[in-house]
């Protein structure tokens, strides 16, 4: 039987279908956890907090239109709502008092697990680094493009820009990534 | 609560090149920035369990909008494609119809074409043309009977819109008119009348224009007076020489049809957007 797409299992959901919200939600909660992990810049707790918040938007907005692509729809709201909590009066503060990594450290090392402990030993903690080092409005388009896989049209629907402005934020994002990790990768060799 | 880690999404290297050409860039700067590009895979996402999931949907569920049987058939019923939509509205509306109109409605196109191959009238076409709009007539007067009646405000409450109505029972009247044509076409044909299209085209086009003329007068006037005064104004230019030679010249057989269409469409959207005005006590 060909499986459903996220359209038709949205639409049946706005009709209180339980079986197509578990589709939809079985589908789309990994790689929305890893989209918000890696736009909060690797704090799992506000990233799973965040999910679902996404997820009870889409649930309790009922905006959705059957006839738009789901996928940019979700990851606008998504995204939208990792922007408000940035945007939020506690980490507005940190944002004054230092700059943008400082408190996307500030962030993840609140809570610190052993695992999180231990991740941030790992290797990834470099590309961490170097994402969180970049600008939002890069490192939003590089994890959707290198991360999620999306399109440059699901980027540009997503984030309800010009394919043009999609482009040259990818651009510059790749760019400063390749400046800011080069220096580590010449030390490593 | 164990994670697994996420797996990157591009397998053969080859992939991100492409990626980063699409995006504008030389192969000179796909060389360079691929190595930093490739390091992204380095950082991997926690991966939800299936406990996760499941605890997830628990807190989602019940934000589910409550399943409602009626709702969800209202839902399908218009999420089927207008053509289907307007058919079932039309085959919905054709009990609007007595026998009396469909009968009737025959018999006139039946008596022009008896007259025509009797040829007891020198102008064949005059009978045609003055026949066909009497069938525009009955099917206004019959299809919107009920704008007198004042059932605009029941109609406001059903699914298809008034507006919806309105051109289903066109489909229904003009549908009609068009198998009638034909027949009347067949007869002709079947008689040996020679011009058989040109008598044809006089009998439907100025149908097409009392229809137009009438409905567009019926959003101001009663449907029975709307109807009559168009009818009648096409008597009146029917027996009036000048506007004859100008309307019923070979070559502009047509125009009345089209200015009919013209008419309809004018009605039609004049109905919607004046809805409030065909309201009681408006």
């Amino acid at each position: 039987m060909q499986e459903k797409s996220d359209e038709q299992l949205m639409t049946a959901v706005m009709v209180g279908d339980q079986v197509a919200l578990a589709a939809l939600v079985t589908r789309h909660h990994s790689p929305l956890l890893g989209y918000l992990y890696r736009l909060v810049g690797g704090d799992q707790q506000l990233a799973e907090d965040l999910v679902q918040e996404t997820l009870l938007h889409v649930l309790r907005q009922r905006t959705y239109q059957a006839d738009r692509p789901f996928k940019p729809w979700l990851y606008r709201i998504a995204t939208n709502l990792a922007r408000d909590y940035f945007k939020s009066a506690a980490v507005r503060k940190l944002w004054r008092e230092g700059d943008e990594e400082e408190a996307m450290l500030h962030l993840y090392d609140s809570e610190p697990s052993p695992e999180e402990r231990a991740l941030a030993a790992e290797q990834d903690s470099e590309v961490r680094a170097a994402l969180t080092q970049l600008g939002e409005e890069y490192r939003v388009v590089l994890v959707l493009r290198f991360y999620q896989g999306f399109s440059l049209q699901e980027i540009a629907e997503t984030l309800r820009i010009p394919l043009g402005t999609v482009k040259s934020r990818l651009s510059v994002g790749v760019h400063r990534l390749r400046a800011i990790l080069t220096p580590v990768q010449k030390g490593v060799d | 609560m164990p994670h697994s880690q996420s797996s990157w999404p591009f397998e053969r290297p080859e992939q991100l090149t492409d990626l980063l050409r699409e995006q504008g860039a030389t192969p000179e700067e796909c060389a360079d920035l691929l190595p930093a590009v490739r390091r992204l895979s380095e950082w991997q996402a926690p991966q939800p369990s299936p406990a996760d999931t499941r605890h997830l949907l628990a807190r989602l569920v019940p934000e589910l909008p409550a399943l409602s049987p009626v709702r969800q058939a209202i839902r399908e019923h218009q999420q089927r494609t207008s053509v289907a939509f307007l058919l079932a509205t039309a085959r919905a509306q054709v009990s609007l119809f007595g026998l009396g109109f469909w009968l009737v409605s025959a018999l006139v196109t039946l008596v022009g074409a008896v007259v025509v191959l009797s040829k007891v009238l020198p102008d064949q076409e005059l009978v045609l043309r003055l026949s066909g709009p009497l069938l525009a007539y009955l099917g206004t007067i019959v299809a919107f009977r009920g704008r007198g009646a004042r059932v605009l405000e029941l109609e406001l409450v059903c699914l298809p819109s008034p507006l919806q109505l309105a051109i289903a029972r066109l489909v229904i009247v003009l549908g009609y008119d068009v198998s009638l044509c034909l027949a009347l076409a067949l007869v002709l044909w079947a008689g040996g009348t020679r011009d058989v299209l040109v008598l044809t085209l006089s009998w439907l086009m100025p149908l097409l224009l009392v229809a137009g003329l009438a409905l567009l007068l019926s959003l101001r006037l009663s449907v029975q007076a709307a109807a009559s005064l168009a009818y009648v104004s096409w008597l009146a230019l029917g027996i009036v020489s000048p506007p004859q030679a100008l309307l019923f010249a070979p070559e502009l057989l047509v125009l009345p049809g089209c200015i009919g269409l013209v008419l309809l469409t004018i009605a039609l959207l004049r109905l919607h957007t004046g809805m409030h005005r065909l309201l009681p006590y408006a």
